[in-house]
């Protein structure tokens, strides 16, 4: 069954890439939903009137005029009341009908409206009424319900928006379409009119995405991000993690890396856990087993991203929701729905925001002579031959070009009685700032739902990915890119005059064993290729009245390919000796089945929903990689696996199982409106840890109080909604190394695998890695969650406030590893215990008539803290920087998780004197060779001498607060939406500037050392010029802590639509023009390339600069059109 | 009603199936555990190999365990390793890089060499040979791991057989002379198990020879000299050891068929590279520049001593590095000190088919017969007088030239001499050194702040050796914090 499946997919990708790549020359085009503000006004209003003899029709139109109600009623029956006289003084609109209508009629006081009832006598007069149903903009609306109030006749409209229904002509219709406000229209004898609907103003009738299933976002108790779709499309970036940046509070995205295609990680209310504490994404009920299976796909197939982030709402996930769940919802067709043809197409340009000033040539030339002659020693070569004192390449700006992104998709969606579909295509395309870098995907979505018989519907969703990549290594400190870019001599040519590339080899021990970065990018010849299925089926059957049963099987299965060419190089300092041809493929998949029940059912004030059922999934993964050494031929022609002269490798795993079995229920329970809870648990098993320990047990419950909904607060009437929740629960974790609980051995052949050489032939080894745990078992979270919700001026302002507190027990961790235990990987232990609490606000704000406008605000304040790790002085390294292995991040019981650890420093010295008089140095062997222009480093535990041992914390990467501002503006044709994201109380460990003013290496240096120390007062921050490392003036240490504050404008777009009237003649019903810019601007004090680092080594080490890839400013000019 | 019926009946069924137990019950594909390895005699011997891999691991042997003897008047370190600059002017502290790197790959020798010790005695079927050979290997390695350990730390943890066993390891140290008394356990078992000498398939492999050897230098630092004497002169009667024919032949290619090389890392082109050829030749040619030779070196040499050439690259040597058909020469540019180790610079002839460049087939020498030579002549002349070594000072000069002079009742002063001249940048000058110093045979700190045992751009720099600070390198700092209390830092850090 899984062959079959997995042959499917590829088969299938062929055709549809084909299709796509027809794509590419077609056309684009842009859609925004604009947010429609309603007019709808409730008042308590009071009157005064002095009328004589005047029609009662007249008095309600004026009535009407002078306040908020609307009034329905049949003319010919008002008529019939005749003129009355009315004079009334700061009555009621009880009081007024009263006396006009004197009991003739009845009627009913609905709290916008009045209803005047028709007279009984008309009540058999049936008509045909025909009518359409349009939005504000005059598109036609399909599947809306149309109802004959007070009956339970109705009807739906078609796939022109028109309906047809037998009404009396005196009776009303009442007008419901999910998204809009209800409309009571008046048939008042009419039999063709058009109804435009309105679309809701606030949130509140808006249905969210949970768990297997979906809830109106009114009643939820937990607490859950919703994003639409529509308020992250066409933004130029290559996955929807990067566009849901600020939108919602307690959900931070933390860019790792700027390349084409790098996927950031998504920390919801902190970082959980030391392991994988990425959230879980469910995409259309498919759990991904990677969670860089966002990057695959289009956003602008997306219908809304729900992020559920309290254990209430993310516990029926409980197996893998200990970090969140982010559920991804693609878009589907409507039944009866016309048929909807969209295409976006945009095309931009970037560049980097920001270079780094480094010395120039001459410059640099005489600092490095400089530390010769302070040192009192004879210049060396290179130093002494003015070449080098002649600039020729500024390294930078010799790599960092323009990139590139080109978007084209196509969807197309509509439906029919029966049926349902929403089709897709779409072309990514980015090319980075750094050529060859690259991120391509071409995706197609196929999602359809079928009414087979009244008794079962089935459905199915697919998404195929190709995705193409290259990128470059901008993490290590010895070969990264940019940071060679950073260190390179400015006075070796890009390209000798020889044609060779210019090389720093012929003095690598003074300009630096890096080769160069221009010749690494000529020289590339490496991509990844990804080829992905996500596709589900399901069948829902309505067994008994309100008992629904659903099923539903899900597979998810990726093949990659790797090619890596490196061709002999032996004119750069890091030779490559000869020409390598590594070639991989990975195969990883999974499939899903989830059976489960819903009970959806309303007895007088109480409504109940139950959902239960049963989840199984499993995984499966396998490698195979091969490289030759020795390409006689190196052109390109010639570079295949074949052609190399010697096998080096061939390695390959096969089926590397992992399994998860899991029952769930959640139970959900109303009480007039007003009293809401929700009870959550999930039991799973899962193969990552031994017999006996696989199940867990993770339970959680959520209650609501809406405030609102109580007679007490019906008077307070600036209070629309008001909603208290709380709740508590458990969540599981295990996304840890399989089989811990069993040892590893390794067997292999040469170098790194154990092997070895006898008798000049290769030897096969073995060793123990790894020891075993038998008793690991699920790492748990525990939450608690309190929230209050608040909506002002009718829904139109809406805030809440959320306090959590996220307790992780049981945390795995690796055990101590003390160094007597060698080489050996210790398996993790449920040890330590983590906190994260904090608080999350929103406001939101709707408004305007002409001019609309909202402003969206977050912000989300979280504190981390580790609570308990092995010991007291127990810490967890993380890896080292540089050439001398320098630690910078330790996470320590007490303290945030990744926290800066080294020496803290008061200065420099300036004077001999001052390196005499420390009591610093009292004890310390090396004061002799300390000199005046050395970094002066605090003796932290007051011993006399600077060591080890004055180490201590250094700051906190992790923010304090991030923000999110989000604002749009409509004014006729125009449209605007910003998207300010900001993070605020963090530190930044900038490991560049470390080593790019540290003189005693070999590499070019920051600018800012021309204002180095050269004699007393000169400098307080920037050390003498020396070969000297006697102080080791570049240690770790808190000269190169920088706050990490920043606020920038993510997104900026611009778009104008052309009028409904100029569309219809070109036979397009919607065309829309827009600009955007991606990272507009930033205001931040950082130095370095960019504030947003990342994670360098998993969650432990994190905001330290190693020279990442630079942020990226894009702009790009699109278009959406509907046909 | 009867189709409802059937769906409910298909719906327990298939949850019924689909809750199969056995989807969490999974087996691991390809992968060996402690379960269902070490136990066949391929298991051990592969073990055993494991063990030898180490030798060639890049934070063992070939840079980690060079750094130890950069502080000697040898060579300077060279490179942008400012940890390195740092065990040179002897300005470490306790969170120095190289000392920490040092540490772990030593005790995962021991464990590795415990872990056979243990399997090897559960083999119900094994050759009498291969087990005695490979509990040998196993003794011996573990010796050596703890031999690097007691020179480099002093005082350092021993891992018993039971510790092992438990995982234990957070163990707190044991004086320097427990471990040499493990040392010399481990060396003797080793000396009982250990062949004399090996087939062609099975050369590299450590033997009885080289446990005496460092048996041997063991009892030189130990200072039991008439048990180094007894031990030494067992290898030096034994003609499975004898010295090469010539001093050259033993870092060329053809050393790994020479009998003079007791101990060696053993490379293969393109499976295991040879580090320290990476290390030790200059960047122009390939490798990385490090260690470079200084003038008190070159200066120790006599007139016509010929391996002063094999062991030094010096202005206006030539050497064939393989790129033309021309010999290269070396230039001043090539090195911050003018020189570097020829030892190490083997390359491929220009037109060799073999290969081009570094030769990686080329085994480094890592303990020669002619060092535990010079060390029974040190403990005669110690024991006896001077004069007592002359024989085989005269033997190893005379290998390396009949144009040498023969000594004649030399003393300390020309042991010293030929032990440096011979053994250069084979790690021994630091070790040596340190050892003379303490019993006052030369004042190490005097030598280390000649200007010739500094680079040109050390010059300005006093280097201050204290005593008995220095004789031993820190702990390592993260391993004390790792500890909890446990393990305790080394005097004076």
């Amino acid at each position: 069954m899984k062959k079959i499946k997995k042959a499917i997919a590829v088969r299938n990708a062929r055709p549809v890439l084909q299709f796509i790549l027809l794509m590419k020359v077609a056309f684009l085009f842009v859609m925004v939903t604009c947010l429609q503000v309603s007019a709808h006004v409730y008042s308590q209003q009071k009157f005064s009137l002095d009328l004589k003899q005047t029609e009662v029709s007249s008095i309600l139109t004026r009535l009407q005029k002078e306040s908020d109600y609307r009034f329905f009623y049949n003319y010919a029956s008002i008529k019939k009341l005749g003129k009355v006289n009315l004079q009334v003084k700061d009555a009621s609109i009880d009081e007024v009908l009263k006396a006009i209508i004197d009991n003739r009629l009845p009627y009913k006081i609905a709290d916008d409206h009045v209803v005047v009832f028709y007279d009984p006598e008309n009540m058999n007069a049936q008509l045909t009424i025909r009518g359409k149903v349009v939005d504000k903009n005059g598109l036609t609306l399909i599947g809306v319900s149309v109802k004959l109030q007070g009956t339970n006749v109705g009807a739906t409209t078609n796939a022109n928006g028109e309906f047809s229904i037998k009404a009396p002509d005196n009776g009303i219709l009442e007008i419901s379409y999910i998204g809009y406000e209800k409309q009571i229209v008046q048939i008042g004898g009419r039999t063709s009119f058009t109804v435009t609907m309105a679309e809701t103003n606030a949130n509140l009738n808006e249905v969210v995405v949970v768990g297997y299933g979906t809830t109106k976002k009114i009643d939820v108790t937990g607490s859950i991000a919703s994003v639409k779709g529509s308020d992250i499309q066409n933004l130029p970036v290559s996955s929807v993690t990067q566009a849901l940046d600020g939108r919602a509070s307690g959900v931070n995205i933390v860019r790792n890396d700027g390349s084409p295609g790098a996927a950031s990680s998504i920390r919801i209310r902190g970082t959980g856990t030391i392991n994988d504490a990425n959230p879980l994404v469910v995409i259309d009920g498919v759990p991904s087993s990677n969670p860089d299976a966002l990057s695959d796909v289009n956003p602008n197939d997306i219908a809304s991203v729900e992020i559920l982030k309290d254990a209430s709402s993310s516990a029926i996930y409980g197996t893998r929701a200990a970090n969140g769940v982010v559920l991804v919802t693609t878009k589907r067709g409507t039944y009866s729905q016309k048929l909807t043809t969209t295409i976006n197409a945009y095309t931009g340009i970037s560049h980097t925001t920001k270079y780094i000033d480094l010395l120039t040539a001459p410059d640099l030339y005489q600092l490095k002579r400089e530390r010769y002659t302070n040192d009192n020693v004879t210049i060396e070569a290179p130093w002494d031959d003015p070449y080098y004192s002649t600039q020729r390449t500024d390294w930078q700006r010799a790599i960092l070009g323009t990139g590139k992104v080109n978007n084209a998709d196509i969807s197309i969606t509509g439906g029919n009685e029966t049926s349902t579909y929403y089709f897709s295509s779409s072309y990514y395309d980015e090319k980075g700032i750094l050529d060859k870098a690259y991120f391509k995907r071409f995706s197609t979505r196929i999602n359809s739902e079928h009414q087979l018989k009244p008794w079962i519907k089935v459905g199915q969703n697919i998404q195929l990915t190709y995705g193409e990549s290259n990128s470059y290594d901008n993490l290590s400190s010895q070969t990264g890119l940019l940071f060679s870019a950073l260190r390179f001599n400015p006075a070796i040519p890009t390209v000798n005059d020889d044609g060779t590339y210019g090389s720093s080899k012929d003095f690598a021990n003074q300009l630096g064993d890096i080769n160069s970065p221009y010749a690494t990018i000529q020289q590339n010849d490496a991509y990844n290729r990804k080829y992905r299925a996500i596709a589900n089926v399901f069948a829902e059957i309505p067994i008994y009245k309100d008992l629904k049963f659903r099923a539903n099987y899900g597979f998810d299965g990726t093949i990659g390919r790797g090619y890596q060419f490196n061709i002999m190089d032996t004119n750069q300092a890091r030779q490559t000796t000869n020409s390598t041809l590594t070639q991989s493929e990975t195969e990883t998949y999974s499939n899903l089945l989830d059976l489960f029940l819903t009970y959806d059912k309303t007895i007088k004030k109480s409504h109940i929903t139950f959902t239960g059922g049963y989840s199984s999934q499993n995984f499966r993964g396998s490698n195979f990689s091969a490289a030759r050494v020795g390409y006689d031929n190196a052109t390109t022609a010639q570079r295949v696996l074949s052609q190399g002269n010697t096998l080096l490798t061939a390695a390959g795993t096969a089926d590397d199982p992992t399994g998860l079995q899991s029952v769930f229920g959640r139970a959900f329970y109303d009480y007039d409106g007003r009293f809401l809870a929700t009870l959550t648990f999930r039991a799973d098993g899962s193969s990552r840890f031994a017999p006996g320990n696989q199940w867990g047990y993770f339970p959680a419950f959520s209650i609501g109080w809406r405030i609102s909904n109580e007679a007490f607060m019906k008077d307070i009437d600036w209070i629309s909604n008001l909603k208290l929740t709380g709740g508590w629960g458990e969540l599981g974790n295990q996304n840890v190394k399989p089989f811990q609980y069993i040892s590893t051995v390794v067997v292999g052949n040469g170098y790194g695998t154990n092997g070895y050489t006898f008798g000049g032939a290769g030897a096969n080894g073995a060793a123990i890695t790894k020891t075993a745990n038998p008793d690991i078992t699920w790492e748990r979270a525990a939450m608690t969650n309190v929230s209050l919700e608040a909506g002002f001026l009718k829904n139109k302002l809406n805030t809440s406030v959320t306090y959590f507190d996220k307790n992780t027990n049981d945390m795995l961790i690796p055990a101590v590893q003390v160094g007597t235990a060698g080489l050996l990987t210790p398996p993790d232990r449920n040890i330590a215990t983590m906190n994260n609490h904090g608080i999350e606000l929103e406001i939101n704000y709707n408004g305007g008539n002409e001019l609309k406008y909202s402003v969206g605000a977050n912000a989300s304040f979280v504190k981390n803290k580790v609570t308990k790790l092995y010991g007291p002085n127990a810490f967890i390294g993380s890896t080292v920087y540089g050439r001398s292995s320098q630690e910078i991040s330790r996470t320590y019981e007490g303290q945030s998780i990744a926290s800066f650890y080294g020496w803290k420093t008061a200065g420099l010295y300036q004077t001999q004197a001052e390196i005499d008089a420390d009591p610093s140095l009292s004890n310390d062997s090396r004061k002799s060779a300390i000199k005046p222009g050395d970094v002066r480093f605090v003796d932290v535990n007051g011993d006399g001498l600077i060591d080890g041992k004055d180490r201590t914390y250094l700051g906190n990467p992790n923010p304090k607060a991030t923000v999110g501002l989000q604002t749009t503006l409509n004014y006729k044709n125009f449209d605007l939406a910003a998207n300010f994201t900001g993070s605020f109380g963090l530190s930044l460990y900038n490991a560049d500037r470390m080593q790019g003013i540290d003189p005693t290496y070999s590499f070019n240096l920051y600018a800012e050392t021309i204002n180095r120390w050269t004699g007393p007062g000169t400098s307080n921050t920037i050390p003498r010029m020396t070969l000297d490392r006697a102080n080791d003036n570049y240690r770790t240490s808190d000269l190169f802590i920088e706050s990490g504050n920043y606020f920038s404008l993510k997104n900026l777009t611009i778009g104008y639509t052309i009028p409904a009237t100029l569309a219809k003649k070109t036979t397009l019903s919607n065309l829309r023009f827009y600009v955007s810019g991606q990272n507009v601007f930033m205001i931040t004090n950082y130095s370095g390339y960019t504030p947003e680092l990342g994670y360098t080594n998993g969650n432990v080490q994190r905001g330290v600069d190693v020279a990442q890839y630079p942020s990226v400013r894009s702009f790009t000019f699109g278009l959406t059109v509907k046909l | 009603m009867k189709t409802k019926l059937t769906l409910y009946t298909l719906f327990l069924i298939v949850i019924g199936t689909a809750s199969c137990k056995k989807d969490l019950d999974l087996d691991q594909k390809g992968v060996y555990n402690t379960d269902n390895y070490f136990k066949t005699e391929t298991d051990i011997v592969n073990g055993v190999s494991g063990i030898y891999n180490l030798l060639q691991q890049e934070d063992y042997i070939s840079h980690a365990e060079t750094t130890f003897d950069v502080a000697s008047d040898d060579y300077w370190r060279s490179g942008d390793h400012s940890e390195d600059e740092a065990i040179e002017n002897l300005t470490y502290d306790a969170s120095n890089a190289q000392v920490n790197y040092s540490w772990r790959y030593k005790y995962e020798t021991v464990n590795r060499s415990t872990n056979i010790i243990l399997s090897i005695q559960k083999i119900p079927t094994m050759s009498a040979a291969i087990k005695a050979r490979s509990l040998g290997e196993a003794y011996f390695m573990r010796a050596f791991g703890y031999w690097r350990l007691m020179l480099i730390y002093g005082d350092v943890p021993i891992i018993t057989d039971e510790d092992y066993a438990n995982l234990n390891f957070n163990i707190a140290k044991s004086t320097t002379e427990q471990v040499r008394k493990q040392i010399e356990s481990d060396l003797l078992k080793a000396i009982d198990n250990l062949p004399e000498s090996y087939g062609a398939s099975d050369r590299g492999r450590v033997s009885k020879g080289t446990a005496l050897g460092l048996l041997t230098k063991l009892y030189m630092y130990w200072e039991k000299l008439p048990e180094a004497i007894t031990t030494g002169e067992k290898l030096i009667a034994n003609s499975n050891y004898a010295l090469a024919a010539t001093y050259t032949e033993n870092f060329t290619r053809a050393n790994v068929n020479s009998t003079e090389i007791l101990m060696s890392v053993q490379g293969l082109q393109n499976v295991v590279t040879n580090d320290y050829t990476i290390y030790y030749i200059p960047r122009a040619w390939g490798g990385y520049g490090f260690s470079q030779p200084l003038q008190g070196l070159a200066n120790e040499f006599e007139a016509n001593d010929p391996r002063k050439a094999a062991t030094l690259l010096s202005v206006g040597d030539q050497i064939d590095i393989g790129d033309d058909a021309n010999t290269d020469t070396f230039t001043s540019d090539l090195s911050s000190t003018g020189f570097a180790f020829r030892k190490y610079a083997v390359f491929y002839p220009f037109g060799s088919t073999e290969g081009s460049g570094p030769d990686h087939n080329y085994a480094v020498p890592l303990m020669r017969s002619a060092d535990i030579y010079l060390l029974v002549a040190e403990a005669k002349i110690r024991t006896q007088g001077a004069g007592a070594g002359d024989a085989l000072i005269n033997q190893v000069r005379r290998r390396a030239s009949s144009a040498l002079a023969p000594v004649s009742g030399a003393g300390m002063a020309q042991l010293i001499h030929e032990r440096r001249v011979e053994l250069a940048g084979e790690g021994e000058r630091h070790q040596d050194l340190m050892r003379w110093d303490k019993v006052n045979l030369v004042n190490i700190a005097a030598i280390y702040n000649l200007p010739i045992s500094k680079a040109p751009v050390d010059q300005g720099k006093t280097v201050t050796f204290l005593r008995p600070k220095h004789y031993y390198y820190p702990i390592p700092q993260v391993e004390i914090d790792k500890s909890g209390g446990i393990l305790k830092q080394n005097p004076n850090y």
